[in-house]
């Protein structure tokens, strides 16, 4: 029996998993295993199975392997072994206690950030056998409680965080009056059809960094950009869903999502600086819906600014003085390549920019993407522990005299804040929109 | 031994390169059909210039990141799957054979650097073997299948060498060196060397997803 | 090492180097000087001793004339190389030098089911340790 690395890591119960399990029998598991790994996986499962010459080249690439000195248990391959390779060879015949395991590793000990692939000789896509993993656990009911709640959310009212209609259409107005202090004639145009951009963000901005959509608000308006925000669900872009393997759910956002933009005849969707919702409105959920690419263009907010400063649409009036770093998010940049376009960004507006090592598609993880963060506050530890390495990375670039951190991901945000907390980094972290605002041109107010 | 020759020769020859060659065949159809029925959308992100693109890179040496972060492995790897490929394709006596049964004939090595390819094959897999053991990553994933094609490779190098050199027991390890390179025909469609077959397609799948979707570099 | 000790190397260095000079009754090895560059070792092959245990008495079973792809009955060309005809490559239908001895030779010895027909019973590296096998 393989014995997981969190056993003794996590104390806290999850009830999400502990309620889960314990309403698992042995017929449930071998059913759900099998619908999974006979009914909806196929080609892909197969050959990465079968062609894995079992050499650990991947381990090089996890950040949960290097930060816990090697431990094999931590390798993703490792991770593989103790999942998969397991519910393969014993036919689905695992115990409830397996399931649960299985969950945390796939849930709490996997970013999903892709960057193994990269070490793979063969390219094989681990994150892919972990999403394989967590879709199992989800059939069966064994998922951690708060990235469950954030599930019910999505499914309840179409966002993350429980924001009601109102609600949503209340704070918007707010910003919007907020902003007209800077801005007189501002305006945060909702349901304006035919508009050219929807602006998409994730369920926490209005919950909780309401100045986020504020600083939007500013952008949009001195760039004069003929934008909308959408006063229906389907506004938010984010997806748990897609990271606790309930790819229904995932679909049911998606569409309303999509369908949103296209009813209120948009050119594009513009989005936050937000990676998982990247993931999953520009490479998983579109392919859920059959749709090979989006289907309407999806613009990072990377994206976004490299353009609107590329045209001149925005001007910098001056230019950031303190020494930033960059970080560089998996989802955007291993999966987006926006690498370049970041450095354009970072260097327009900032006079000192210092990169960090490894960085661009090799940069290491949050370690709080691929929905981790979202399991909660059981698993903090597990994160920060799991993520020394980033933390040594982060060190590094601060002994070469970089203050500002800077990261356009959200996840990757609230995770390198707990790293540079608990490790005493000291870096203050910022997005491109912080920055970006400050530092524009802003027709006197 | 005629008779014993006659038939590790003759049909147990047929044989090992009917399942080597039909099953490769099975193996990769199997897994194509497993693609049209189940994940069709495979089709549709597959690029020429992606698949090669990343191919190209990890079939060069230090073209990866991490094959420079393992430089002992990478030059071992590179220069093990070279001789286990190349020595027994250009090998003089076995290209007599294929010219004594079919009239077929081309190039070939020097027995010499035939000679020296074979040692570096067999060294090869004794690194892999002590790198099994004693890097705690691999041991951690390593099952009784992962010596036993270890052993499956390196058991017609070995008792090629020998033969080659006619130390010991020169029939029976003549006999012994056809008896394993057919095994070692036969298991590769049928054993995870069957990475010779799909890696080309996991490698050229990982490079259109990379290349084509996520526009990022995937070595 | 003693310069006496060379000797019996020397003497079967050029033993060899002359075997094709000698006479059949004294020949130990196939003439391998057409080859530019052997690989192995002469063939081992005592002419008479092989031809008395295989009950051979015509020349012409191995020392052959083909003409138009069929083999002449009444004439041999013992006189001849074998060279003379196999050249390096097969050509048409004349096998090189190399496949004319490997099929005259381990051809009919599979046929017979006698006689050697594994690489390194006839190129045998050490001669004198393991002459027998040739015989």
């Amino acid at each position: 029996m393989t014995e997981s690395a969190s056993k003794d890591k996590s104390k806290q119960l999850d009830e999400g998993l502990e309620r889960g399990m314990a309403a698992l029998t042995e017929a449930k598991i071998e059913k759900a295993i099998n619908r999974v790994l006979t009914g909806e996986t196929g080609a892909r499962l197969k050959a990465y199975v079968e062609t894995c010459i079992h050499c650990g080249l991947c381990s090089e690439a996890c950040h949960y392997f290097l930060s816990h000195d090697r431990d094999p248990r931590y390798s993703p391959v490792g991770k593989v072994k103790q999942t998969l390779w397991e519910m393969l060879k014993k036919r689905g015949r695992v115990s409830p206690e397996f399931i649960k395991q299985a969950r945390l590793i796939s849930s709490t000990q996997c970013n999903l950030c892709k960057r193994c692939a990269m070490y793979c000789p063969f390219g094989i896509d681990v994150a892919y056998l972990m999403l394989v993993v967590r879709r199992i656990c989800h059939l069966l009911g064994v998922t951690p409680r708060y990235i469950q709640d954030t599930a019910h959310s999505h499914s309840v009212n179409m966002n993350q965080m429980w924001v009601k209609e109102d609600e949503w259409i209340d704070t918007l107005q707010w910003q919007e009056d907020e902003a007209r202090g800077d801005l007189p004639n501002l305006r945060i145009p909702l349901e304006k059809e035919g508009a050219e951009i929807m602006y998409s963000v994730i369920g926490p901005e209005p919950k909780f960094q309401a100045q986020l959509i504020y600083q939007a608000a500013v952008i949009m308006n001195v760039a004069g950009l003929d934008w909308t925000m959408p006063a229906t669900p389907g506004w938010d872009n984010s997806d748990m869903a897609m990271f606790t393997g309930d790819n229904e759910l995932m679909g049911r956002l998606k569409r309303v999502h999509f369908e949103t933009a296209m009813r209120l005849k948009v050119k594009k969707i513009v989005m936050g600086e937000c990676g998982h919702a990247f993931r999953s409105v520009y490479d998983v959920g579109n392919r859920w819906l059959g749709w090979r690419m989006p289907p309407i263009p999806i613009v990072h907010a990377i994206d976004f600014y490299y353009d609107l400063l590329k045209t001149g649409r925005l001007k910098v009036a001056k230019k950031f003085e303190e020494p930033v770093t960059l970080h560089d998010p998996c989802n955007v940049v291993r999966g987006g390549g926006l690498a370049d376009k970041a450095r354009y960004v970072v260097n327009a507006l900032c006079e000192n920019f210092i990169e960090m090592h490894p960085n661009r598609e090799h940069n290491i993880c949050c370690c709080a993407g691929g929905g981790v963060i979202n399991a909660g506050p059981p698993y903090k530890m597990v994160r920060i522990e799991g993520n020394r390495v980033k933390a040594e990375q982060l060190f590094a670039v601060k002994a070469k005299g970089a203050t500002v951190l800077i990261t356009p991901c959200h996840n990757c945000h609230s995770g390198l804040e707990d790293i540079n907390h608990h490790y005493h980094i000291g870096f203050e972290i910022k997005f491109l929109g912080d920055i970006l605002y400050e530092v524009i041109e802003k027709p006197a107010g | 031994m005629h008779d014993l020759y006659a038939f590790v020769r003759g049909p147990l020859a047929w044989a090992a390169f009917g399942v080597f060659i039909g099953g490769s065949l099975y193996r990769l159809l199997h897994l194509l059909m497993l693609v049209h029925r189940k994940e069709k959308f495979i089709y549709s992100y597959m690029s020429w210039k992606y698949s090669l693109r990343s191919i190209l890179h990890w079939m060069t040496p230090f073209a990866a990141v991490n094959m420079r972060m393992n430089r002992v492995l990478t030059v071992v790897t590179f220069a093990f799957h070279l001789g286990l490929i190349l020595t027994p394709v250009l090998l003089l006596s076995h290209v007599l054979l294929w010219e004594e049964s079919w009239g077929l004939s081309w190039w070939t090595l020097p027995d010499g650097v035939a000679d020296v390819m074979t040692v570096i094959v067999i060294a090869g897999c004794g690194y892999f073997l002590v790198r099994r053991l004693a890097q705690p990553e691999v041991r951690y994933v390593t099952s009784a299948s992962d010596y036993v094609i270890l052993a499956i490779a390196a058991a017609p190098f070995v008792t090629g060498f020998l033969a080659y050199h006619q130390w010991f027991a020169y029939e029976i390890l003549f006999i012994l060196h056809i008896l394993s390179g057919e095994i070692m025909l036969a298991a590769i469609p049928f054993t995870r060397l069957s990475h010779m077959l799909f890696a080309p397609f996991t490698r050229a799948y990982m490079g259109s997803e990379f290349g084509g979707v996520r526009h990022a570099r995937d070595w | 090492m003693k310069r006496w000790a060379l000797a019996p190397v020397l003497a079967l260095a050029s033993l060899w180097l002359w075997a094709p000079g000698f006479s059949q009754e004294d020949m130990t090895a196939v003439d391998a000087s057409p080859f530019e560059r052997p690989q192995r070792a002469p063939a081992l092959f005592k002419h008479d001793a092989h031809n008395e245990k295989a009950g051979i008495d015509a020349c012409n079973e191995c020392h052959h004339v083909h003409r138009d792809g069929k083999k002449v009955e009444d004439e041999s060309s013992e006189g001849e190389r074998c060279a003379d005809c196999h050249g390096r490559m097969t050509q048409g239908r004349v096998p090189s030098l190399t496949i004319a001895f490997h099929t005259n030779c381990k051809g009919c010895h599979l046929e017979q089911q006698k006689g050697p027909v594994m690489c390194g019973q006839c190129h045998v590296w050490r001669p004198i340790k393991a002459g027998a096998a040739a015989e």
